[in-house]
């Protein structure tokens, strides 16, 4: 896992988007030699460039790899979860590494979950909001009803 | 030196049956999640589950260890302590003395945290049962704080905020924690302490929280209002943090629990049943009788494991 941090961590050694596209695919597979990739169809790349590719995350320590005849079988070392998390840490902690102001980069980060928080509470208000709006349509149509029923009781 | 040996031996059992039961249930408590009960039973077992290190400890010292010490080992001879009998004995001085410590610390960081948000406070009339004040712009939105007195604080924001609908349901949610006696329970947490518990600990509090909901909602119109109330006090950010001996409205997952008040079920059929603890009463008297039965053998066999532990 150590070596996951170093991914994230230097800006050569990122992930590209066609490295993302490759492990979502074998984390929907769950192992896959190049060739079982290509057959799937999700992944329409030259053999060579897959190939490369996923010899590329081997050794970038994200896949095991088991020799299957002439070629390799892959499988992800670590799970989405594992990398979502390893990747938000990461980000982070060279938040709070950068500026020259320690207290700078909390910060933002608290400004950030704040404003999230927020959202999130706007949300939930609209929710509480149109329950409640439900209940009094829902209460308004019961007593019409009622209104209705006694009419029709009092016209008999 | 009998003396002595005795208090030993009873503090080194203790401490070892404490620790060894603590890591049972720290990674068994889970198991009760799987149970299908109202929060109210799920509060309840957790908070049973939290304190039966600590109870069963005790009570097996006092039932076993201490008589069979007293019974069977003979007075006459002058057996040397061992190393082991006097650390574990000292370990578990320092676990009570630890447990006192946080226990008093608490309780004096509450009182003169609440004195200060007392200040200038008055009794506000909202037709509670508890004793309610509303206190200082700055204090904590609403909060229940007191172990033998519990008193329940408004701030002025919160009066300000909430109609009168959504502060009576939110008062009667507070009220709910008065009945369950929510910060006697937390001071008890802080009474028995050991690593690996504050996840068992956190999943009672949101519990707890869960069972004063329902508690306080009888309606769907309750249900809203609190939910309400709860989304308008989320956004008051608190000054300071709580201390350890209050019990705050917005705790625990708030999405959560307003994701449960709006889809609140008024004829219940969707709500799980309650698990009675009277449901324990037959075990426990199977036990009983078990013990009344192998009394003598057992408090041999306490003393053979105390020697061996001792040795």
């Amino acid at each position: 896992m150590t070596k996951v941090f170093s991914i994230f961590g230097s800006g050569s050694r990122q992930l590209g988007p066609f490295e993302r596209q490759v492990l979502q695919a074998l984390w929907a597979r769950g192992s896959s030699t190049v060739r079982e990739l290509l057959a799937d169809g999700q992944i329409r790349q030259a053999y060579t460039t897959v190939m490369t590719t996923m010899d590329r995350l081997y050794k970038k320590g994200l896949l095991d790899r088991v020799a299957e005849g002439r070629a390799f079988r892959y499988t992800p070392r670590h799970t989405a979860e594992e990398l979502q998390r390893v990747a938000a840490l990461e980000g982070i902690r060279q938040l709070l590494g950068s500026g020259d102001t320690s207290s700078l980069p909390l910060s933002y980060l608290v400004e950030a979950l704040s404003a999230h928080d927020a959202q999130l509470l706007d949300e939930l208000q609209r929710l509480v909001e149109r329950k409640r709006r439900e209940l009094e349509s829902r209460e308004d149509e019961d007593q019409e009803n009622q209104d209705r029923e006694n009419e029709d009781r009092g016209q008999r | 030196m009998f003396a002595l040996r005795g208090i030993a031996v009873s503090l080194t059992f203790f401490v070892l049956l404490y620790a060894f039961l603590s890591l049972l249930v720290a990674l068994a408590w889970r198991w009760l999640e799987l149970l299908h009960a109202t929060e109210k039973s799920l509060a309840d077992w957790l908070f049973a589950l939290r304190l039966l290190p600590l109870a069963a400890s005790i009570a097996i010292t006092l039932a076993f260890v201490v008589p069979s010490f007293q019974m069977l080992e003979p007075r006459s001879i002058h057996e040397d302590m061992g190393v082991m009998p006097l650390a574990l004995g000292a370990c578990a001085l320092l676990l009570i003395a630890w447990g006192c410590f946080r226990v008093i610390t608490a309780q004096t960081t509450t009182s003169r945290v609440v004195a200060r948000w007392l200040e200038g406070a008055h009794p506000l009339d909202a037709g509670a049962e508890a004793v309610t004040f509303r206190s200082r712009r700055e204090a904590p939105p609403l909060t229940l704080v007191g172990v033998r007195s519990p008193r329940v604080l408004v701030s002025e924001s919160t009066v300000a905020l909430l109609s009168s609908d959504e502060l009576h349901i939110a008062l009667k949610h507070e009220l709910a924690h008065v009945r369950s006696r929510d910060n006697l329970k937390k001071l008890v947490f802080r009474f028995s302490p050991f690593p690996g518990m504050a996840k068992l600990e956190s999943a009672w509090s949101q519990a707890a929280e869960l069972a004063a909901d329902d508690a306080a909602v009888s309606n769907r119109h309750d249900a809203v209002d609190l939910a309400a109330a709860l989304v308008k006090l989320s956004r008051l950010v608190p000054v300071e943090p709580a201390p350890a001996c209050t019990v705050g409205f917005v705790t625990g997952s708030i999405s959560a629990r307003v994701a449960r008040l709006l889809a609140w079920d008024e004829a219940g059929t969707t709500r799980p049943t309650r698990v009675h603890s009277w449901y324990a009463i037959p075990p426990v008297l199977a036990a009983l009788a078990c013990l009344l039965v192998t009394y003598g053998p057992a408090l041999a066999l306490t003393h053979e494991v105390t020697e061996w532990i001792v040795r």
